[in-house]
């Protein structure tokens, strides 16, 4: 075991919308060759049949204001680009002919290929290449925000791709319950009362408590009463604050101003930072939970498990779930996403390499974070699909050295 | 130490009448079927979400519910845990006797 292991007591999930590897990450490429983002020649026919490669000309706002489909078939339609055939091969070539379908026309149609250069992010840019970047990690599903979330919190989505309540019957229990049946400490902090959760029919419904407001991780974590795990949402939702003033949405989903989502990942990390006993003993991860319909350009891989609790059927969508005609046994993954372990017990400039180097891969999906979560604090545990048994877990970027504090990036507000 | 200055925002970002997205819409429905579970003493927000478009007023609605669920379960916890102080109340009450002829055996056992 590490030192860096030895010392953590505390794994903190900062959970971000719908922004692929590529969009936000993918400029990194040009400086550093081990991250595999873009190259500039990738490209995508639009529907004149023209050549439209990946271009630096993202905006922080108002050029996605029509949302990229990334239900289920909108998905499969960027991935496979139309082709249903059972022999189909993956080939990344339909996302111009997605957005194409959401009321956009021809030039808008090929916002879906910008990206953003380091120097507009240099929040998330500076994390990625001071800390540990996954080159593959990808989100659990092809398809919606709830269903994707719902792997972080169960390592599995119950059967579920789209954005429909369901109340969970199997008994597989969130990593929160998990931790608490075991006497160790979780929650989920969400922005605020106007923003709320995204886990509203199976935790905010019937377990209020293990919600907190995002101002209560400010005062825990300073008051040295940080749970051992917690997982943090962002605000969903441009609204007043409580006593006036302006709360901007933080969660970077299409259109949400993308300097709004920087400044709160630069929050959630120096509240981490600035705090001496936390900076030593905490693994922050920062992940978006799907690519919301923007391009990246690497193939998803299978998944290595399968999602299905031992002595019950493996999980599997129908047709009509799936809005494609055909049925998905959760045999594959989403498009990939940005994915950021942060700790000074990290080695600077750490790469996890992906898909790009098929020796060496380690695939990542967020039931990779119950995964490591359950591994961590609570060891065997079996009451979860095979497929969350399976998963990649990070840990092991913990090294014996600890970064001294001046190697360790400071952000100012 | 490297420290890096973190853009501000355009004050002009700001806006609660952007229509919802998809996202919040499927917020809205899931909250709402939540709060027509509520036990029947919770009052209800009597808002039909099917009237909300912006942000800002997705946002109202949201919060209104969710404390209303926080409501619900504070008083569910109350209850629970009154049931518990009293179902242990019970408990140690018909336990007392037991105890003393468990503490008897004990000392019994001692003496030998």
């Amino acid at each position: 075991m590490s030192q860096g292991l030895d010392n953590l007591k505390h794994i903190v999930v900062l959970m971000m919308e719908n922004r692929s590897f590529d969009h936000m990450l993918g400029a990194l490429k040009k400086t550093n060759s081990g991250i595999n983002g873009l190259n500039g020649d990738e490209w995508n026919l639009d529907d004149t049949g023209a050549k439209v490669l990946v271009q630096t000309k993202a905006t922080f706002q108002g050029q996605l204001s029509h949302d990229p489909d990334h239900h289920f078939a909108g998905v499969d339609l960027q991935i496979f680009n139309g082709n249903m055939a059972p022999d189909r091969v993956a080939n990344m070539q339909g996302f111009i002919k997605s957005y194409k379908t959401r009321d956009t026309n021809t030039d808008q149609s090929h916002a879906i290929m910008y990206y953003f250069t380091p120097q507009q992010l240099p929040i998330l840019t500076t994390l990625a290449t001071e800390y540990a970047l996954f080159n593959g990690w990808f989100a659990s599903i092809p398809g919606p925000t709830l269903c994707n979330r719902a792997f972080a919190h169960y390592g599995t989505s119950f059967g579920n791709v789209d954005m429909n309540i369901f109340y969970i019957t199997d008994p597989i229990l969130s990593i929160y319950d998990r931790m608490n049946k075991a006497r160790h400490s979780s929650k989920v902090y969400y922005y605020d009362m106007a923003s709320s959760s995204l886990e509203v029919p199976n935790l905010l419904q019937n377990q209020q408590e293990l919600f907190g407001v995002y101002s209560d991780f400010v005062k825990d974590a300073a008051a040295g009463k940080l749970p051992e795990y917690c997982f943090i949402e962002p605000n969903y939702s441009d609204h007043p604050g409580p006593g006036g003033g302006q709360i901007l949405a933080n969660d970077q989903h299409p259109d949400h101003n993308v300097k709004a989502g920087e400044r709160f990942i630069a929050q959630v990390y120096n509240v981490i930072r600035t705090n001496p006993d936390l900076w030593k003993s905490t693994l922050l991860m920062v992940v978006y939970d799907e690519h919301g319909g923007i391009y990246d350009h690497v193939v998803p891989p299978n998944c290595k498990g399968v999602d299905q609790l031992a002595g019950h059927p493996p999980y599997s969508a129908k047709p009509a779930q799936t809005g494609t005609g055909q049925a998905f046994n959760f045999d594959r993954l989403g498009v990939r996403v940005p994915a950021i372990a942060i700790s000074p017990w990290i080695a600077k400039g750490t790469i996890v390499p992906g898909t790009e180097d098929p020796a060496n891969q380690r695939i990542f999906e967020h039931a990779s974070i119950p995964a490591t979560v359950t591994s961590h604090f609570l060891g065997d545990y079996d009451a979860r699909t095979d497929r969350e048994k399976k998963a990649e877990t990070f840990l092991d970027l913990l090294t014996d050295t600890m970064r001294p504090d001046d190697d360790c990036v400071a952000f100012r507000l | 130490m490297r420290i890096i200055d973190v853009p501000a925002v355009e004050k002009e970002a700001y806006n609660p009448d952007r229509p919802i997205s998809g996202l919040i819409q499927m917020q809205l429905v899931h909250l709402s079927t939540a709060e027509q579970m509520l036990p029947p003493n919770i009052r209800r927000t009597g808002i039909n979400i099917a009237t909300l478009h912006t942000e800002g007023q997705a946002a109202e609605y949201i919060q209104k519910v969710t404390a209303l669920l926080h409501r619900a379960g504070k008083a569910k916890s109350k209850t629970t845990a009154k049931t518990k102080k009293t179902a242990s109340k019970s408990r140690k009450a018909t336990k007392k006797p037991v105890a003393k002829s468990h503490k008897g055996r004990k000392t019994a056992k001692a003496r030998k």
